[in-house]
């Protein structure tokens, strides 16, 4: 029988870090993609109006 | 041998190695290889080179490149698929990582000389190869890791590869700008750089890939004795399950529900600037791609999850009875009827978010209906049903547009049609997946001394 407390666990900052690790460029980019996608709703906002005048 | 590293027995975790390692390795991989949904940010910068002679690519010559990569996807998939069962996850990495980052090298070259067979040689097919290996690879180790969440845990990864081009693209127009500022040649430059990036990136899938040791459980998990019809205790073969009438019902379901998205992917921002002419500008448009490429990201997490509750089969029904609807509705909004941006944007997020869980749901539904045993061999061959929606949907939606166009008829008026063809096209998928019954068990596999991880019940 193998000896539970002697079992070398992962540790959690090894997966933290590796979650991080890609985390982080994913952020980046919908950081990115978010402000462009807001252009949807600031950018159309005035011409929206355009046809009703 | 010098890459005995990679074999399978050398990638067996050891006690106590958590199971939360895995999904980012297999994350890793799938933010790399999803950069090809991005491909399009090279496409003006490539039209705008020129050769010594002064010759120019045009559009068509340019399209094929994406079109080649996700056609060889489709194909490595289902010829690498059996060998990865035996190869294990982490060699089939490595090389999708040699691939991949091969395949901008070559490209880079390609665009250096002006050869664009050397870019369709590079990017399209040795890139196309690493796609097809990268995708598949670790789809079949994560659902040993998870035998609890199995959708949650193929959702995780497959998420990965639609959020691939919210990074790839702006690296790439970053990369570009960069390069030109510098007063180098910026797509050559750009496309080795990423190369290089992305093949250290994969690096980290490789080496921190692990596949569980025969028969591990999660701690304290017990499968369930009882659950859903649809959820085989036994497996199928992948030279059996290709014969099965529910392979072919996954892949019509599969096929009709890509082809219905790239409906909307393919034309998205010239779409929603006709169909809302002056209301939506062009930066707004890019936007909107944006919103479509998170929601395409979100979608592959969420109904992947939601599947380990309510079920495959039911989650599709989700994707082909809302699917049709939205798509009928969805040509309603436009500048001449509702006139309303916000409910068109609403829509078609919605939509792609189903497009994403089509992908993300199908390897969890087909290891409940073959089991685990072969399920990356099987998932391999059922992409081929996405190449070929990669084919024919930008067929039926760029043929209608140049119909349109070229009969000087309304361009706005042939997005309806467009739409309501993909509307038809899932209610196919609709039949399809009610036709979906437990596999008989003449296809069984017969050795009872195979070792597969246990279902998730639900």
């Amino acid at each position: 029988m193998a000896d539970s407390t002697s079992v070398k666990k992962s540790s959690p900052v090894l997966i933290a870090a590796a979650w991080i690790i890609v985390i982080v460029p994913t952020a980046w980019g919908l950081n990115y993609t978010v402000k462009n996608a807001m252009k949807l709703f600031t950018a159309s906002a005035p011409a929206a109006a355009a046809p009703a005048k | 041998m010098a890459l005995a590293f990679l074999d399978r027995d050398r990638s067996i975790a050891p006690e106590g190695y958590s199971r939360w390692l895995a999904p980012p390795a297999a994350l890793a991989i799938h933010l790399s290889i999803g950069q090809v949904y991005s491909f399009s940010v090279f496409k003006n910068p490539l039209l705008a080179l020129h050769g010594a002679d002064g010759a120019a690519w045009n559009l068509k010559e340019v399209g094929y490149i994406f079109s080649i990569a996700i056609a060889f996807l489709g194909i490595s998939a289902a010829l690498f698929g059996a060998w990865l069962e035996k190869a294990g996850p982490r060699r089939a990495m490595f090389y999708a990582a040699c691939c991949f980052g091969l395949g901008f090298v070559i490209a880079s070259f390609g665009a250096s000389n002006h050869q664009l067979w050397l870019i369709y040689l590079g990017y399209g097919v040795i890139g196309g190869i690493g796609l097809g290996l990268g995708y598949i690879s670790p789809v079949s180790t994560l659902i040993k890791w998870f035998p609890d969440r199995p959708g949650l845990a193929t959702g995780l990864a497959i998420m990965g590869f639609g959020g691939g081009a919210m990074i790839g693209g702006p690296l790439a127009s970053n990369l570009m700008a960069y390069f030109k500022g510098q007063g180098d040649p910026s797509i050559p430059y750009t496309m080795l750089t990423m190369g290089a990036l992305y093949f250290v990136f994969m690096m980290f899938g490789v080496f921190t890939i692990r596949v569980p040791r025969d028969g591990w459980k999660p701690a304290g998990w017990v499968p369930a004795v009882r659950h859903s019809a649809l959820i085989s205790s036994h497996n199928v073969a992948v030279h059996e399950a290709w014969k099965t009438p529910q392979f072919w019902l996954l892949w019509v379901m599969l096929f009709v529900n890509v082809t219905a998205g790239i409906g909307i992917l393919e034309q998205a921002a010239p779409m929603i600037q006709d169909l809302f002419k002056g209301s939506v500008v062009a930066a707004a448009a890019v936007g909107f791609v944006g919103l479509l490429s998170i929601f395409n990201m979100a979608g592959r997490f969420f109904w992947a999850s939601a599947s380990d509750f309510i079920g495959r089969k039911a989650t599709y029904f989700c994707f082909f009875t809302i699917g049709p609807i939205l798509y009928f509705v969805l040509p309603l909004t436009r500048q001449d009827r509702l006139n309303s941006v916000p409910l068109f944007v609403g829509i078609a997020v919605v939509l792609l978010s189903m497009y994403g869980g089509g992908f993300a749901t199908i390897p969890a539904y087909l290891k409940d209906l073959f089991g685990g045993y072969n399920v990356s061999a099987i998932h391999g061959r059922l992409l081929t049903a996405w190449s070929a929606a990669g084919i024919i949907g930008p067929l039926i939606v760029n043929g209608i547009l140049d119909h349109y166009v070229e009969n000087h008829m309304n361009k706005e008026d042939a997005y309806p049609l467009i739409l309501h063809i993909m509307c038809g096209l899932l209610v196919v998928g609709f039949l399809a997946n009610l036709m979906v019954r437990p596999v008989a068990e003449k296809y069984w596999l017969k050795d009872k001394n195979i070792v597969v991880p246990e279902g998730v019940a639900h």
